[in-house]
């Protein structure tokens, strides 16, 4: 797997303790949970038995089932129980690949380098904030980002500075946003938006609506340029 | 058939697979499926029309391994397949843990 350093995946208000919820990056399929002690896990999104994807099972306690077969999985990807011989020693084959994980500025972050590998410094972004929503839209994720500058919020045109193909920092007049950008596939990506500091409330919702405006805006474009190659 | 340190049944088990047999292609498939069910595994013998092989573990997972490798690779098709008792001394002087 080529993904290098951290890739953000969700907001963290969004994977609740006792969830799970399937993402993806470049392609890769993974299957992010959280147990109910709180600790967030990013793993491969199948299960070794059939293949299902982990993603559609269930968390109870600190392992996350298959909703296949039921096999059960602890925190480092083992299997220990299999319903249908509830006698067997699981083997120590029988393992999910799993991956690190960080929460830093209100989003969970993995990092796919393999479970052996060093993990890099974390994203340096501040604990103080407000999370506001991702949004999923169908376009590139260079894309996605060039159109920010373009989709007014009100009257406020906003200023960009992208940190990082990955962090993005947004200015909406008195409102400062930052995005974590997601390239899902080639032409699938997502922004997981939140606010620095304490935001009132009655912003939440016209920021949610430039964020929908905003996808539909980036959307049209990668439409527009992708019936311009076939005319041509 | 013995028990383990927990009461779990264990096996040790001659299985011959009949049929038409690619030897390398069915080995190596065998020894995958060997590896992955975390089961000892000693190839006895292989030829065109049959491979020997024989596992020891839980009962459970030698029954996967059967089944697994009553499917086999896609350029076989096993036709019949035979199982018997193996001698314990097969795995004290040829005992091979696959995939390692």
């Amino acid at each position: 797997m080529s993904l290098q350093d951290w890739y953000p995946l969700a907001l963290s208000r969004d994977i609740a303790a006792g969830t799970s919820a399937g993402t993806r990056v470049l392609g890769e399929e993974f299957v992010v949970w959280r147990d109910s002690k709180g600790a967030v896990h990013a793993w491969d999104d199948r299960c070794p038995h059939r293949g299902m994807k982990m993603s559609f099972g269930f968390v109870r306690g600190d392992h996350i089932a298959c909703l296949y077969h039921g096999w059960q999985y602890d925190t480092a990807g083992q299997c220990q129980y299999i319903p249908a011989h509830p006698d067997l020693e699981v083997p120590q084959t029988i393992k999910i690949p799993r991956f690190a994980t960080i929460e830093a500025g209100g989003m969970i972050w993995g990092c796919f380098n393999g479970e052996d590998s060093a993990t890099p410094p974390a994203p340096d972004l501040p604990s103080e904030i407000t999370p506001l929503r991702s949004i999923f839209a169908d376009c590139p994720a260079p894309l996605m980002v060039a159109q920010i500058a373009k989709t007014t919020f009100g009257e406020t045109t906003p200023d960009v500075a992208a940190k990082t193909d990955r962090i993005v920092d947004i200015t909406l007049g008195d409102i400062k946003l930052i995005a974590g950008v997601q390239a899902i596939a080639d032409g699938e990506s997502a922004l997981h938006l939140v606010a620095l500091g304490e935001l009132d409330a009655s912003k939440l919702k016209p920021l949610s609506l430039w964020a929908e405006q905003l996808r539909r805006d980036a959307e049209a474009v990668a439409k527009a340029s992708a019936t311009t190659e076939i005319a041509a | 058939m013995a028990e383990g340190s927990k009461g779990v049944k264990r096996e040790r088990v001659i299985f011959t697979f009949s049929g038409r047999i690619v030897p390398d292609s069915f080995v190596a498939f065998a020894r995958h499926r060997a590896a992955k069910l975390d089961l000892p595994l000693a190839v006895l013998a292989s030829d065109d029309s049959s491979v020997a092989v024989a596992v020891d573990g839980q009962v459970d997972l030698v029954d996967a391994f059967d089944m697994a490798c009553s499917l086999g690779p896609h350029d076989c098709i096993v036709l019949d397949v035979e199982r018997s008792p193996a001698p314990a001394a097969l795995f004290e002087s040829r005992n091979e843990r696959t995939g390692q």
